[in-house]
């Protein structure tokens, strides 16, 4: 079986994701796009802004490149590198160079957790002057005028090392996103997993019950994610106890009273 | 006399010879002493052994319980196995050293029922091993916080859940356990389905105030609870079916009181109806309770609601208040009269079914709906337990003089009080952020740095000899973060070659240009270069456990701080007034971990008031003298900021809100680790969201506070 390559600048989102908006984001979103602001998305793990991101890709018909930072990112991994060819050099763009450059969307995941050197690259395209400096080519490349650059970041995160600098955070349009309200929610988890009506009621309850732990025991409730994944086993056929073990309270805690609260508390719905 | 005999008798004064030696006069003050020798010596050596060696300690203490001890112990060998005599023995000497001899001789005497429980253990399931996990399982059900405690007697006040200290009414401890579960579920479930609405305990007390009445109301309102968690809990529905009374009488009985109340088992039924039905059943046999089901005191719940109502309407008025403030347009939020003529409205979403829920609260004002605090949100979703709805009068402005923590005027110290010193060494002034004025005073506050006198240093090592477990875990996870290694790239020498340098160097090298000499990765512990400032209340409200937690907390973190390399400096803060407020050294940064910081930190002692802003000014500045590329302010508290003279409420807070922004500006991180349950109120204001920690036990805070720095700092 032969997997397909997608280059980035094929990487069209071609089929609608489903997305159901809660309040004015795409509006919002839309008018920041058009006004050539940059766009930083906040709130939890899993409440969605990943599937916000790839709607808006599609919703505006542009490529997207999405770059997933990580504690050892550096410049060169977003702007670009030599490398060598049969003796020759040859300049290779990086992800964002090459958005910058054809006028894609260019999503960096979980900025914080890039290095903070990495972060400070974006400055200059993300205010008036839309500008990519590419040192070793001692070039200056300004963005098209379809570039978007979006950021999220997760700011629950208690670390003082992973916080956004302010100078950076204040060169965006902010969404905030947080879990949807519960009818919303019952639709996703329909809709993603497949599950009838009344399971994904009692799975999106069990979500807002773990989410009375958050502070007390448990960092963060189960996400619309988990109650999607939850929900996909369940479509599989494995036991809704079992599938809310698997994939919700091992994926919550390793704590065994935590543990042992969420899964009598998944017991007692199903 | 035969040989035989004469041999025992000389054997059996031998043993009393020998106890009276430990126990002195009077093992002779006891009646039959005689038998009771005689049955000792037909104990085993290794029997015998035990008890003059136990014996003699208990003598320590006390010869009269000893001399009990002697009386009972061939009693207590005949009735149990030794290693449970030794359990016996453990359990009377706790008795004696935490109640007293009268009641250590009461347990020792109960040899058959300490039997008993030892028989029972392995069945038995204790509220110590199941309240953490009920706790979570409580609260993840939802509604208001409900404390869970043991008691004798089982029921709710609707603020705390009371369940007996163990179970072991079926042969599983895991079926002992479930009914745990299930008597707190069916508790809970009375707290979440309005068995207690306002309503309904004025009509019981006013109209059915009778223990007959009540008995009937309490098995009614379980047939009606039943039917909402038959809806909402199936499973926990089938656990309710599966323990109640098998008895045939029983279940018959059950049956006729279900038929003849079935119009409760109806979405719409509330406790209202369940009183109504009351008189039905005055003619009928009582069914006993399930063992799931607990009792109901009417006047314990009364005394808890009245007081809750009282402070709840004064706390949402208040909040209500403070949002028509703040969303009155600017130039009328003077404005009295307009501000109270804002129109606020609730409406309660489609809930109905009698449950209340504060997911579907919302509230308008003039007809713009507004985001509202977790905290606003917890404390309506409270008031709908208790009403069923938002009351009306709640909406209402609060009568004004009513604020408990109004802005007041700021007085210096009066004058009576002498100036102190400002040429002594160690004495500084600072201004304060003054929020009514909005601009500082300046050089208001004059503050002394004091050193903690040393104190006893057997509370270091009985510190740790009491974590040591915990304290292990701690160095582990500590040690961990340390051996996270990170390649270093482009080093001069290093474990492996860096391709990306070489590509690069060998690029350079084609262009004509300088190459490049650093080419090699490095895997190395990268250096932390973290200072971090511990401030610790020394207030007087933390006299007690909270001190001794402090003090705790300080120990272990050293301990796993000496590991991290870190840099940090420990001081606590206290004073009186503005011009008395104080910081006291226990450990600075140049300082190592030594005796004399051990001895202070024992030393540490509650004293006066919290003004905090001082505090966080002085300490503040200190840190940022360090060369650190990370700089941390850990505040620990119990409380909010309060001082002498009007240092409290909005003015305290905004104060230390102003000192803690200062100090962002400058660079330095600030969290707070809180065992105050109330600091939701002001810590994100003050903090702002994700920078503080509520501990909701005291006994956890040492644990906790070494795992939040570590996750602080990695």
């Amino acid at each position: 079986m032969s997997k397909t390559t997608i280059k980035n600048e094929q990487n069209f989102i071609k089929n609608k994701p489903y997305y159901e908006p809660v309040g004015d984001e795409v509006a919002i979103f839309t008018a920041a796009y058009e006004n050539q602001l940059p766009i930083l998305l906040k709130g939890p793990t899993g409440c969605g802004k990943t599937r916000f991101i790839e709607y808006m890709a599609w919703h505006l018909k542009l490529p997207m490149v999405t770059v997933a930072c990580h504690d050892d990112l550096t410049a060169s991994d977003l702007i670009g590198r030599y490398l060598i060819k049969g003796g020759e050099t040859v300049w290779i763009d990086g992800p964002l160079t090459s958005a910058v450059r054809h006028g894609y969307i260019c999503y960096l995941d979980e900025i914080v957790e890039a290095r903070k050197d990495t972060s400070v690259v974006i400055h200059p395209l993300c205010d008036g002057r839309r500008l990519l400096p590419i040192e070793k080519l001692g070039e200056l490349l300004e963005a098209l005028s379809s570039f978007c650059l979006a950021i999220s970041y997760n700011p629950g995160y208690q670390s003082v090392l992973k916080d956004l600098k302010q100078s950076t955070r204040q060169r965006f349009v902010a969404l905030e996103f947080d879990y949807p309200n519960a009818a919303i929610e019952e639709a996703i988890v329909i809709k993603e997993s497949g599950i009838d009506e009344s399971m994904a009621h009692k799975l999106v309850k069990l979500g807002h019950m773990t989410r009375n732990l958050k502070g007390n025991g448990l960092e963060e409730g189960a996400s619309t994610r988990l109650l999607v994944n939850a929900g996909k086993l369940i479509h599989s056929k494995v036991a809704p106890v079992h599938a809310v073990d698997t994939a919700i309270s091992q994926a919550l805690t390793d704590e065994p009273d935590m543990f042992q609260a969420v899964h009598e508390l998944s017991r007692s719905i199903f | 006399m035969s040989n035989q005999s004469r041999q025992n008798l000389l054997y059996r004064i031998r043993i009393q010879k020998d106890l009276e030696k430990v126990v002195g006069p009077a093992l002779n003050r006891l009646p039959n002493l005689d038998t009771i020798i005689s049955m000792i010596a037909n104990l085993s050596d290794p029997q015998q052994v035990f008890i003059s060696h136990w014996a003699g300690l208990i003598a320590d203490s006390n010869t009269e319980l000893a001399a009990h001890f002697i009386s009972f112990a061939p009693k207590a060998f005949d009735t149990m196995v030794d290693a449970d005599v030794q359990k016996w023995v453990d359990l009377f000497l706790k008795k004696y050293d935490n109640h007293g001899l009268g009641k250590a001789i009461t347990l020792l005497e109960d040899i058959s029922g300490f039997a008993i429980d030892q028989e029972n253990k392995g069945v038995r399931c204790s509220l110590q091993q199941t309240s953490l996990f009920l706790q979570h399982f409580i609260r993840g059900l939802g509604g208001r916080e409900l404390k869970i405690s043991g008691n004798d007697e089982t029921y709710t006040n609707t603020e705390g859940l009371f369940l007996p200290e163990s179970i072991s009414l079926f042969p599983q401890p895991k079926q002992n356990f479930t009914i745990y579960k299930l008597t707190a579920a069916h508790l809970w479930a009375q707290t979440w389905y309005g068995t207690w609405r306002i309503q309904v305990l004025e009509k019981l007390t006013a109209e059915y105030n009778d223990q007959k009445s009540l008995n009937i109301f309490n098995r009614l309102e379980s047939i009606r609870l039943n039917y909402f968690i038959a809806r909402d809990f199936p499973g926990l529905s089938r656990e309710f079916s599966e323990f109640e009374n098998r008895d045939p009488k029983v279940v018959a009985l059950w049956k006729l009181w279900q038929d003849r109340a079935n119009g409760l088992r109806s979405p719409t039924a509330t406790a209202v109806d369940t009183i109504e039905n009351i008189h039905h059943f005055l003619d009928i046999d009582l069914p006993v309770l399930q063992p799931y089901q607990g009792e109901i005191f009417l006047d314990r719940i009364r005394e808890t609601m009245l007081s809750r109502i009282e402070q709840e309407q004064i706390a949402f008025q208040k909040s209500l208040d403070k949002l028509r403030d703040d969303n009155a347009p600017k130039d009328e939020a003077d404005d009295d009269d307009f501000v109270a003529k804002q129109m606020l409205e609730v409406s309660d979403g489609d809930s109905g079914e009698g449950e209340p829920s504060e997911t579907n609260f919302q509230l308008t004002l003039d007809g713009q709906p507004i985001e509202l605090s977790d905290d606003l949100k917890n404390l309506a979703g409270s008031i709908m337990q208790d009403f069923g709805e938002i009351p009306d009068q709640y909406m209402d402005p609060m009568e004004q003089g009513e604020y408990s923590d109004a802005l007041l005027a700021q007085n210096g110290e009066s004058e009576g009080d002498t100036d102190p010193d400002l040429n002594e060494t160690g004495t500084f002034q600072y201004d304060e952020w003054d929020c009514t004025r909005q601009r500082f005073r300046e050089d208001f506050c004059t503050l002394r740095e004091l050193v903690v006198p040393p104190g006893d240093e057997s509370f270091i090592s009985d510190t740790l000899e009491k974590y040591h477990g915990a304290l292990r875990v701690i160095k582990k996870c500590f040690e961990a973060v340390l051996g996270e290694s990170r390649p270093q790239r482009r080093q001069p020498d290093g474990d492996d070659i860096d391709l990306d340098a070489i590509v690069n160097a060998h690029v350079d090298m084609t262009l004509g240009k300088d190459m490049s000499d650093h080419l090699y990765t490095k895997y190395r512990n990268q250096e932390r270069n973290v200072a971090v400032m511990f401030m610790v209340d020394m207030s007087g409200s933390t006299l007690g456990w909270v001190n001794n937690a402090e003090r705790e907390s300080l120990v272990l973190l050293c301990e796993a701080l000496q590991l991290l390399g870190d840099r940090y400096a420990i001081y606590g803060f206290s004073g009186r007034t503005n011009k008395r407020c104080e910081v006291y050294s226990i450990k600075d940064f140049k300082e190592n971990y030594s005796l004399e910081v051990r001895q202070r930190i024992s030393g540490i002692r509650p004293k006066a008031y919290t003004r905090m802003g001082v505090a966080i000014r002085h300490l503040g500045q200190m840190l940022q003298k360090t060369h650190a590329r990370t700089k941390l302010l850990i505040t620990l508290s119990d409380g909010r900021p309060e001082d002498y003279g009007g240092y409290k409420g909005q003015y305290g807070i905004e104060d230390t809100r102003h000192a803690l922004l200062e100090m962002k500006q400058s660079g330095v991180h600030a969290f707070c680790i809180t065992i105050d349950s109330e600091a939701q109120e002001y810590l994100p204001h003050m903090y702002g969201t994700a920078n503080y920690a509520v501990i909701d036990e005291v006994e956890k805070l040492p644990l906790k506070v070494a795992d939040i720095y570590r996750r602080l700092t990695t």
